[in-house]
C-alpha cells in the first residue's frame, strides 16, 4: 500500500518536473511579448505614405515611427525642387543657384541618391534621366492648366545633357544649370532606406505604401502580405491582380491617375526622355523585388516600353517579376510572376 | 489529517497549474477559436469536486488561476478576469448539477464546459464590448460538448483508479 | 456515462440548433466602419453598417471637406484642391478601398472585420 502511494507521488513529481521543464523551455525559446500594430500615416513627396509595423514595445514603435517619419521628410526635403528649406541645399537650391558652374557641397545623401540616379541613365538606355528637370516642369505647366500640348522645339530646348552634372569627392556637385528631378527615384530609395532602418532597429514585420510604392517585411501572421493592384479602367477601383509576398517591395508605375485630355488624347505624367512626350504603350506596370529603389526605376522604364523590350530588359535582372497593363488593355505576365499571385 | 488533506489540495492545485500550462502551449488546443479549449486543469477540479468538497474545489480553482495568471498573463489582466469568472462560473454550475440532478461525471464535466463557454462569451460582450460574439454562441456550445466528454472521462478514470490510495 | 447525459447532450445540440435557427432569422450587422484622418490624427469615425444617409464636414490643409454618407458607402462630395481627385473618386465601401485627398491631408479608411488585402497599390 505504501509502496503504491510513493510510487504515485513519483510519478506526480514526474509529470510536474516534465510540465515545468517543457514550459520553461518553451517560454525562452518564444520570449516575445504580444505585438501589435503600430501606423503612421504621413504626407510627403507629394504623396500619401502609410506605415505600419508591429511591435511588443509602445515605446519603441512610436519612436522608430518618428524616426521613419523624419527620414521621409529629410530625403522630402532634399529633393524638392519647387521649395526652399533653412539650411539644407537641396534640389531647389541648386537649381536656383547663380553659380553653379562652381562645385557646391550638399548632404551625402541627396549626393549618393543623384549618384544612384544618374548611374541609371546608362543602364536604362536613357529612360531614366534625372536631368530632365525643366522638360517636366513645362509638361507639368500645360498639365495644370489641361490647355494644349508644348511643342517639340520648346521641349528639346529645355532638355538638358545628364553629363553636365558632376559629382566629386562624396558631398560636391557642379549642376551647370541642370533642373535635377528625382520624381521617379526618391519615393522608392527612400522606402527602402526606411526598410533598412527598420530592420536594423529589429523591426521585421511591417508594411509601408508610399503612393505605389509597397515594401513588406513579415507577416503578422504566418502567413503573406496580400497587395492588390488597381485596375486601371475600373472607375470604381476595383483591384484587377492580389500579390502575395513577403520581405518583397511591389512598385506600380501608371499613367491614368495624373493625366490630362487633350483633342481626344490622354498625356499623363510619365514622359519618354527620348521622344520628350509620354508614351503610350501602358495603362500601369507592376514591378515585384526584392529592391524597392530598384522596383521604382523599372517600374518607370518599363512602363516607356513595350512588352517586348521590356521582357528582354529584365533578362538582365535577377528576382524582377512584372504584369503590364497594356494600352490595349491586355495583361502580361514574366515567365515567374505566377508565384506571387494569390488565389 | 489535516495536513494530509493540505498535501493532497496542494499537490492537486500544482498538477492542474502544470495542466493549464501545457494546454496553452499548443495553439491547437488553445486559442486557434475565441473561447474555445479542452480545459485539461478541468479535470483537477472535477476530481476535488468528487472526491473532497464543493469549497476545496473553489479553492483550488481560484488559486489555480491566480497562480496561472501569474505566471502568464499578470494578475487583474483582460485575460485573467476572464479566466477567473469562467472558472467560477463552471464550477459553481458543476456543483449545482451535481447536486440536483443524476448526472454522471461525464455529464457534470459537460456541464462545466459549457458553462465556461458561457461565461467567456458574457465576459466578452460585457467587457469588451463585443457583441458579435454572440453569433459564435452555438457553435462553442456545440464545441463544449466533445471537450466536455474528453475531460469527464479523463476525470472518472482518475477517480476510479485511486479511489483507495489517495 | 448513463442515460441523463445523453439526454443533456441532446438538449444542448437542440438548444444550439435553434439558436443557429434564430440567428439565421437576424441579419448580420457587419461592423464596417469609415475613419477619417487628417494629418496622421482621427478626427471622424462614422459607422457604415447603420446604413444613414448623412453628410459631415472635417477640415483639411486648405478648406473644409465635405463628406456624404449613403447605404453603407462613403465619399467626399466636395473639397477645395487643384484636381479634385477625390470628390471625382465617388463612393467606396469596402475594407481596403481608401480616398485619399493628397492636398487637404485627409484620409478616409474603412475598417471591418474581415480584411482581405493588406494594401492596394495604383
Amino acid at each position: 500500500m505504501q509502496n503504491k502511494i510513493n510510487k504515485i507521488i513519483w510519478f506526480l513529481f514526474l509529470v510536474l518536473l516534465i510540465g515545468l521543464i517543457i514550459y520553461i523551455g518553451y517560454d525562452n525559446l518564444n520570449k516575445k511579448k504580444r505585438e501589435n500594430e503600430y501606423v503612421k500615416k504621413i504626407f510627403y513627396m507629394d504623396t500619401y505614405i502609410y506605415i505600419k509595423i508591429y511591435s511588443n514595445n509602445k515605446d519603441k514603435a512610436n519612436k522608430i515611427l518618428n524616426n521613419v517619419e523624419k527620414i521621409y521628410k529629410e530625403y522630402h526635403e532634399l529633393t524638392d525642387k519647387y521649395n526652399s528649406y533653412e539650411g539644407i541645399n537641396n534640389l531647389y537650391y541648386l537649381k536656383n543657384n547663380k553659380n553653379n558652374k562652381e562645385y557646391i557641397e550638399i548632404d551625402k545623401r541627396l549626393y549618393e541618391i543623384i549618384k544612384y540616379g544618374k548611374s541609371w541613365y546608362k543602364k536604362s538606355g536613357g529612360l531614366i534621366d534625372i536631368s530632365m528637370g525643366d522638360v517636366l516642369d513645362i509638361w507639368k505647366k500645360y498639365r495644370d492648366n489641361k490647355n494644349g500640348i508644348p511643342n517639340y522645339e520648346e521641349l528639346q530646348k529645355a532638355k538638358n545633357n545628364i553629363e553636365n552634372i558632376v559629382l566629386k569627392d562624396e558631398n560636391k556637385i557642379k549642376n551647370n544649370h541642370v533642373n535635377i528631378d528625382l520624381g521617379s527615384i526618391a519615393k522608392g530609395y527612400t522606402t527602402k532606406i526606411v526598410g533598412e532602418y527598420l530592420k536594423k532597429n529589429n523591426i521585421n514585420k511591417f508594411l509601408i505604401n508610399a503612393g505605389g510604392n509597397v515594401l513588406v517585411g513579415d507577416n503578422f501572421k504566418n502567413k503573406k502580405y496580400t497587395i492588390g493592384i488597381e485596375d486601371p479602367n475600373s472607375k470604381t477601383k476595383d483591384i484587377f491582380k492580389i500579390v502575395t509576398c513577403n520581405n518583397m517591395a511591389v512598385v506600380t508605375s501608371g499613367g491614368y491617375e495624373r493625366y490630362y485630355e487633350y483633342e481626344g488624347k490622354k498625356y499623363h505624367h510619365i514622359i519618354d526622355p527620348n521622344t520628350l512626350f509620354p508614351t503610350n504603350y501602358m495603362k500601369s506596370v507592376t514591378v515585384v523585388t526584392d529592391d524597392s529603389a530598384l522596383g521604382d526605376i523599372l517600374s518607370t522604364t518599363l512602363f516607356l516600353m513595350s512588352v517586348e523590350d521590356g521582357k528582354k530588359f529584365i533578362e538582365n535582372y535577377d528576382n524582377v517579376e512584372v504584369i503590364w497593363y497594356t494600352n490595349d488593355d491586355k495583361q502580361v505576365m514574366s515567365k515567374g510572376f505566377k508565384k506571387y499571385i494569390y488565389e | 489529517m489535516e495536513t494530509k488533506k493540505f498535501i493532497r489540495l496542494s499537490m492537486l492545485l500544482a498538477i492542474s497549474i502544470i495542466l493549464n500550462l501545457i494546454e496553452n502551449l499548443f495553439p491547437f488546443l488553445n486559442g486557434t477559436i475565441p473561447g474555445v479549449k479542452i480545459g485539461l486543469a478541468n479535470i483537477i477540479i472535477i476530481y476535488v469536486l468528487f472526491t473532497n468538497s464543493f469549497m476545496d474545489a473553489l479553492y483550488v480553482s481560484i488559486l489555480r488561476v491566480i497562480i496561472v495568471g501569474l505566471l502568464r498573463t499578470g494578475l487583474f489582466s483582460i485575460t485573467f478576469i476572464f479566466s477567473l469568472i469562467g472558472a467560477i462560473i463552471s464550477l459553481l454550475s458543476m456543483a449545482l448539477f451535481k447536486k440536483i440532478t443524476k448526472l454522471s461525471i461525464v455529464g457534470i464535466s459537460i456541464i462545466g464546459s459549457v458553462f465556461h463557454s458561457l461565461g467567456q462569451i458574457i465576459c466578452s460582450i460585457i467587457l469588451l464590448n463585443n457583441i458579435h460574439m454572440i453569433y459564435y454562441f452555438p457553435f462553442i456550445l456545440l464545441v463544449s460538448i466533445p471537450t466536455g466528454i474528453v475531460v469527464g472521462i479523463i476525470s472518472k478514470t482518475l477517480i476510479d483508479n485511486t479511489k483507495d490510495i489517495l | 456515462m448513463n442515460k441523463n447525459d445523453f439526454k443533456l447532450i441532446f438538449g444542448i445540440i437542440i438548444i444550439c440548433l435553434i439558436f443557429i435557427i434564430i440567428m439565421n432569422f437576424i441579419p448580420k450587422n457587419q461592423a464596417k466602419i469609415a475613419k477619417i484622418y487628417h494629418n496622421n490624427e482621427l478626427v471622424l469615425k462614422i459607422d457604415l453598417s447603420l446604413k444613414e444617409n448623412k453628410k459631415y464636414v472635417v477640415d483639411g490643409d486648405k478648406g473644409k471637406v465635405k463628406i456624404v454618407t449613403k447605404n453603407g458607402k462613403i465619399k467626399v462630395e466636395e473639397e477645395n484642391s487643384d484636381l479634385h481627385l477625390c470628390s471625382k473618386q465617388g463612393y467606396i465601401e469596402n475594407t481596403y478601398e481608401t480616398i485619399i485627398c493628397l492636398p487637404n491631408k485627409v484620409v478616409i479608411e474603412i475598417e471591418g472585420k474581415k480584411k482581405d488585402i493588406d494594401t492596394v497599390i495604383k
